[in-house]
């Protein structure tokens, strides 16, 4: 059990994006979770436990979990950078001349911290946890292809904070 | 496959979570537009950039041990013996896999499982016979360390398992397998190679990479970390 606390905090802190808010939804998790360990009959507790961390970042903060996300909308929506429709698709637009790998660490991890939560939280579990896309499924609670849907886009909005950002302290 | 579709699914394949016949589509889309290829590039950098910068927060020490406290204090209590099972069943499948495996073959002297996943230090030793197993394989190991960075993990590899630690050897996306090796090996983790396998395939020692040990036979090494050193064992 104990080896979870880090990755428990880790997508704690990456929810709530600060150490206290992150250490009261971890200690309430790790309640709940010994509250209701009668209940759990799966063979992979790493991802239920994360599972009642993350609910108790989104009760901390008073909201339902994917509160903030209109699943509808979801590929309707254009984001910046991307062409319109009818032109030749949304991956012709010009290339981009910033070189995103030399983006430095500050500026990347502050470019996921202000990405909506419903992406930042699939970003950091596939990411630094690196479940699959079904453990995401579960813990999201949502059907494996909003979690793919969300991954793509969550890494579209991503890329284009951090080349907006790095324009924006180098400029040309 | 068109532009759109490729949008939609280049990060399931950057991730293997696309199937084979999938995966042939996209490549092939690939190859025939520019555009696409030139955004695959793009997504590749930023799961790179990801992968190197993202930051893991650990927890706060004193937030470990007053949870480590509130689980001690509630373990005193009647559903002691059920929180047990649940702590054992709920460590990283790995490691209630193993130790099952431990509690199972091992003589009863040895500890049980909860008191393997308790320990401080974990000693696993993974067996890798196939080369369709290595990527899984490293993940779990990576994985394993990033929860437990003190764990004393051996990687034996044998059979076809062997190819991946061969110079040059590379994954099925064209990347060289030894930088992996070698940030697990700085990491602590040893890789040692079946030498029967290599003289059975007719493969030379010096073929192997530096990083990786040879020993006599996979199989024995394997036995002798399990009953002699305590190492439980997974096979991908």
């Amino acid at each position: 059990m104990m080896p979870h606390v880090d990755a428990a905090y880790n997508l704690a802190w990456w929810l709530v994006r600060n150490r206290a808010d992150a250490e009261d939804a971890v200690q309430e998790a790790f309640l709940r979770a010994y509250k209701f360990f009668g209940s759990f009959r799966g063979d992979d507790g790493r991802a239920w436990l994360l599972a009642i961390v993350r609910n108790a970042c989104y009760a901390l903060r008073g909201q339902a979990p994917g509160a903030g996300v209109n699943e509808e909308f979801d590929e309707q929506v254009h984001l910046p950078g991307m062409v319109a429709e009818g032109s030749n698709g949304p991956f012709c637009r010009n290339p981009e001349d910033i070189a995103i790998q030399h983006a430095d660490r500050e500026l990347v991890n502050r470019a996921i911290e202000e990405l909506p939560v419903v992406f930042r939280e699939v970003l950091v579990m596939r990411e630094i946890e690196e479940l699959s896309y079904k453990e995401i499924a579960r813990i999201v609670d949502v059907p494996l292809g909003t979690v793919m849907s969300r991954l793509a886009r969550g890494r579209r909005l991503l890329h284009e904070a951090i080349v907006a950002r790095m324009k924006k302290e180098s400029p040309k | 496959m068109n532009c759109q579709d490729l949008q939609r699914l280049v990060h399931a394949y950057l991730d293997y979570e696309l199937d084979l016949m999938t995966s042939l589509d996209l490549e092939a889309h690939l190859n025939e537009c520019s555009a696409c290829r030139a955004r695959h590039a793009e997504m590749r950098a930023l799961r790179d950039l990801e992968a190197r910068q993202l930051r893991f927060h650990a927890a706060p020490a004193p937030l470990k041990a007053r949870i480590a406290r509130n689980m001690r204090a509630a373990c005193g209590n009647d559903d002691a013996r059920r929180w047990r099972a649940w702590r054992a069943a709920t460590a990283v499948s790995v490691l209630a896999l193993a130790a099952l495996l431990a509690w199972v073959v091992l003589p009863r002297t040895l500890p049980g499982p909860h008191q393997v996943v308790a320990q401080s230090q974990e000693k696993m030793v993974y067996h890798i016979a196939n080369s369709e197993d290595v990527a899984t394989a490293l993940r779990n190991v990576a994985n394993l360390l990033e929860i437990s960075p003190d764990a004393r993990i051996v990687v034996v590899a044998n059979n076809q398992g062997v190819d991946f630690l061969l110079r040059g050897a590379r994954d099925r996306d064209g990347t060289p397998y030894e930088p992996a090796v070698s940030r697990l090996k700085v990491r602590g983790v040893d890789f040692r190679v079946c030498n029967n396998t290599l003289a059975r395939r007719r493969i030379d020692s010096s073929q192997v990479i530096p990083e990786a040990k040879l020993v006599p036979s996979g199989i024995a090494e394997i036995s002798r970390l399990q009953t002699r050193e305590g190492y439980a064992y997974m096979k991908l």
